[in-house]
């Protein structure tokens, strides 16, 4: 059974503007998405910058309101509840932030950002000890017991993002986004706080949407993976092997322009052209008609639905059978 | 909290800048005085000092306009003065002490400014103002010869002049010889009359001697800046003011830095109608002028029993510039907090806190306003000032305090004088505010530097 659900989300900002502060516009940045995670399963989403893959994990964990569509945990809807009704479901999903340093509050230490989320969820029963549920948490995630009384300033920005990832499974959630967890990070760190993850994924049993621009790490860490092009899913498939198993032109050329690790095997790079439409006012057709060497008249008018092919594959396009 | 402050890099940063800590001493030492002159008001250390009480204040400590120290007082000041001296004390010695039921009390609460009658029986002082009023005698002969020759020192300049309008070279010779004959009089006149003040001041110091110990502290810092036109301390009205000053200062800025962060913070974070109610709010009171609202404040409670220099409440005379500077002044705060309320919300820290379930309110107050305490400080540093600035102009003005000192209100008393080289109450009032306003204005530029994160 699958523990999220997502039928139709659509997410649209508000432009406003004029002498009476009308709304004048929308950026479309999630459009009518609709998939499942399965329970235990780690979901990956790329896509480029602006594209609306952080939209989409937080308006699945309600930090912003969706527009249209629902988000359903275990079955039961979540979008539309109220802030009390909303609390269970707040302590199940949790999220990762990518910014280590704009997401621990600098004036609290780092057991005082762990206590008023314990104590706010009553996680601790009564005989158990706060003290040594911080310690766990933080030998968890790598760090030192003794370094909970210290502030975030005094930590690296790896050791700031193990005390975000603290943050996130004090409350013994069980769905985690992970906002592009890694990607302020330096390589070497990236390595260290990606295995962290999966340990504790293993270990606690977690499901996990992984958002993220980066195919490598995406198909090294995530069992599915969704990619977006300007607030649309255009592909949905497993991360077994993404370069045969790739279909959409757009997947093909993020796969493209990976780097690849060997001086001997060189194939034609494929440079896209053109830019990324305005979300203001996106295409009436397929959104990347625009750069798509297979695009034809059919695709500047009707826009492609997600659907499965002949194939087996998960695309949307019209030129992919 | 102190033991993170003290680590902080602001801190250290501050405590690098030497003028700061300088400046941040002065004010230490202001707000000692502060509480020193409160601590008085509310004990009985009045009984003791009166450096803080109302009688003090208006007490005649010296013969008007004294001046106070590096500059003497000129002759004429001082024959007024013993003058003065001399026919207070001759009404005292007039009556008859002798059969009086408590002579020694009644004498014991004779005080000429802060100087008592000397411990010695009767006799012996009544012995000693016949002295005294000897020695004026003597002063009088010689004062008339002094206004003599000042007469025809007169009257030579005159013939001068009117022999240099006539062109007459032989008579201007002349009389321009007597000049140096004369001068030599009056020299010769001067140092008589000086000798003969000098040998009145012997013997009134004497009668009634300078005070010793503690009273001899508190004497020299009451005649330090002199007396103003009606003889009461300078330095003590000027020192007094200080708490006046701190007062307002103080409780301005604590006013108008809650409103406005608590204003600022909601519209930054709520946005919205409350956004725009608040900016309009701000807008709105930001076009009204203070002064303006000072001036129908004042007038409103013109003639009120308790709000307009009542004698039981007399703090009660400050409410009107509280509301009116705290009703206008917050809007700056209100402005640069809903700025920075803004940006914060934003950052992923405030984000985190929403998905874990926290309210929107809990959110300000502990997520968002602890990170624009920064703001807090400095904004509190800059309206302390222009509070204490502004209540020394509405003073001056007349709309501010009235029946107590305040450094407005001593300028505005002295400022006719001025012309007569008489600076001291000027210069009293004006220095002990600049130096409160410079150091103050130090500290919070030091502070701005100190948590500003561009300048690391």
């Amino acid at each position: 059974m699958s523990l999220i659900e997502v039928r139709n989300l659509t997410k649209r900002f508000p432009i406003r503007g004029g002498v009476l502060n009308r709304v004048i516009n929308h950026v479309h940045a999630v459009s009518d998405i609709s998939f499942e995670i399965a329970s235990g399963e780690t979901l990956g989403v790329v896509g480029e910058s602006g594209c609306g893959k952080s939209t989409l994990g937080k308006t699945m964990i309600r930090l912003l309101e969706p527009t249209a569509g629902l988000v359903a945990y275990e079955g039961e809807q979540i979008t539309g509840l109220n802030h009390s009704e909303m609390m269970p479901y707040r302590r199940k999903m949790q999220i990762i932030f990518q910014d280590p340093y704009s997401s621990l509050n600098p004036r609290l230490t780092v057991s005082a950002t762990l206590k008023e989320a314990i104590k706010l969820h009553r996680v601790l029963g009564d005989g158990d000890s706060m003290d040594d549920y911080i310690d766990t948490l933080m030998r968890q995630v790598g760090l030192r017991p003794d370094d909970k009384r210290k502030f975030p300033h005094e930590f690296s920005g790896g050791q700031r993002q193990r005390i975000g990832i603290a943050r996130a499974l004090c409350v013994r959630p069980t769905f985690i986004v992970a906002d592009e967890p890694v990607s302020a990070l330096d390589v070497s760190i990236q390595a260290q706080v990606l295995n962290l993850m999966k340990d504790l994924k293993d270990e606690l049993g977690l499901t996990m949407m992984f958002i993220s621009h980066d195919l490598k790490v995406v198909e090294h860490f995530c069992d599915r993976v969704l990619v977006m092009y300007l607030g649309h899913v255009v592909e949905e498939l497993p991360t077994d092997n993404l370069d045969r198993d790739a279909e959409h032109p757009y997947t093909k050329a993020l796969l493209g322009a990976n780097p690849i690790d060997d001086p001997d095997d060189r194939r034609p790079l494929t440079v896209l052209q053109g830019d990324v439409p305005s979300p203001i006012n996106p295409p009436a057709g397929c959104a990347f008609a625009g750069r798509c060497e297979l695009a034809t008249d059919r695709c500047k008018v009707e826009r492609p639905v997600l659907e499965r092919k002949e194939s087996g594959r998960m695309v949307a396009c019209h030129e992919v059978a | 909290m102190i033991r993170r402050m003290a680590r902080s890099r602001a801190w250290r940063k501050f405590t690098r800048n030497r003028t700061a800590l300088v400046a941040t001493g002065v004010i230490g030492l202001y707000a000692a005085i502060f509480l020193t002159i409160v601590g008085t008001q509310i004990t009985d250390w009045a009984g003791v000092t009166n450096i803080g009480s109302r009688q003090g204040l208006q007490m005649r400590v010296l013969p008007p306009k004294w001046p106070g120290f590096l500059e003497s007082a000129g002759i004429e000041q001082r024959y007024d003065a013993h003058d003065w001296q001399v026919s207070n004390l001759n009404r005292l010695f007039r009556k008859d002490l002798e059969s009086m039921a408590d002579p020694s009390g009644e004498l014991a609460a004779v005080s000429l400014g802060e100087r008592k009658l000397a411990d010695k029986p009767i006799a012996e002082l009544r012995a000693l103002n016949e002295q005294l009023n000897e020695q004026f005698d003597a002063v009088g002969e010689v004062y008339d010869i002094y206004d003599e020759v000042n007469e025809e020192h007169h009257d030579l300049d005159d013939a001068i002049a009117k022999a240099k309008e006539g062109g007459d070279e032989e008579e201007l010779a002349a009389l321009r010889a007597q000049i140096e004959p004369l001068e030599q009089r009056r020299r010769d006149a001067e140092s008589q009359l000086s000798t003969a003040l000098d040998a009145v001041d012997e013997v009134y110091e004497e009668l009634m001697p300078q005070p010793t110990g503690f009273g001899g502290v508190v004497y020299r810092f009451r005649t330090m800046f002199g007396s103003d036109v009606l003889g009461q301390s300078i330095s003590g009205r000027a020192f007094y003011s200080i708490k006046i000053a701190f007062q307002v200062g103080l409780v301005v800025a604590t006013i108008s830095v809650l409103i406005g962060t608590l204003l600022g913070a909601v519209a930054g974070f709520y946005g919205g109608w409350i956004d725009s109610a608040v900016m309009w709010l701000i807008s709105t009171l930001s076009s009204i002028p203070y002064l303006v609202l000072l001036a129908v404040l004042a007038f409103m409670f013109s003639g009120h029993q308790y709000f307009d220099n009542s004698a039981e409440y007399p703090e009660l005379q400050l409410v009107k510039l509280y509301t009116a500077m705290g009703l206008t002044f917050w809007v700056g705060t209100a402005r640069v907090i809903r700025g920075e309320v803004m940006k914060i919300k934003e950052l992923e820290y405030v984000q985190a806190a929403t998905a874990i379930g926290f309210g929107r309110f809990y959110i300000v107050l502990k997520h968002v306003i602890p990170n624009t305490f920064h703001i807090m400080f400095i904004n509190f540093s800059l309206l302390f000032i222009g509070a204490i600035k502004s209540e020394v102009i509405l003073s001056f003005l007349g709309l501010g305090v009235s029946g107590q000192p305040s450094w407005g209100t001593m300028i505005s008393n002295s400022k006719d004088d001025l012309s007569n080289y008489f600076f001291w109450e000027v210069g009293a009032a004006s220095f002990l505010m600049f130096v409160l306003v410079l150091a103050f204005n130090i500290v919070s530029d030091a502070l701005q530097d100190a948590f500003d994160p561009k300048h690391v």
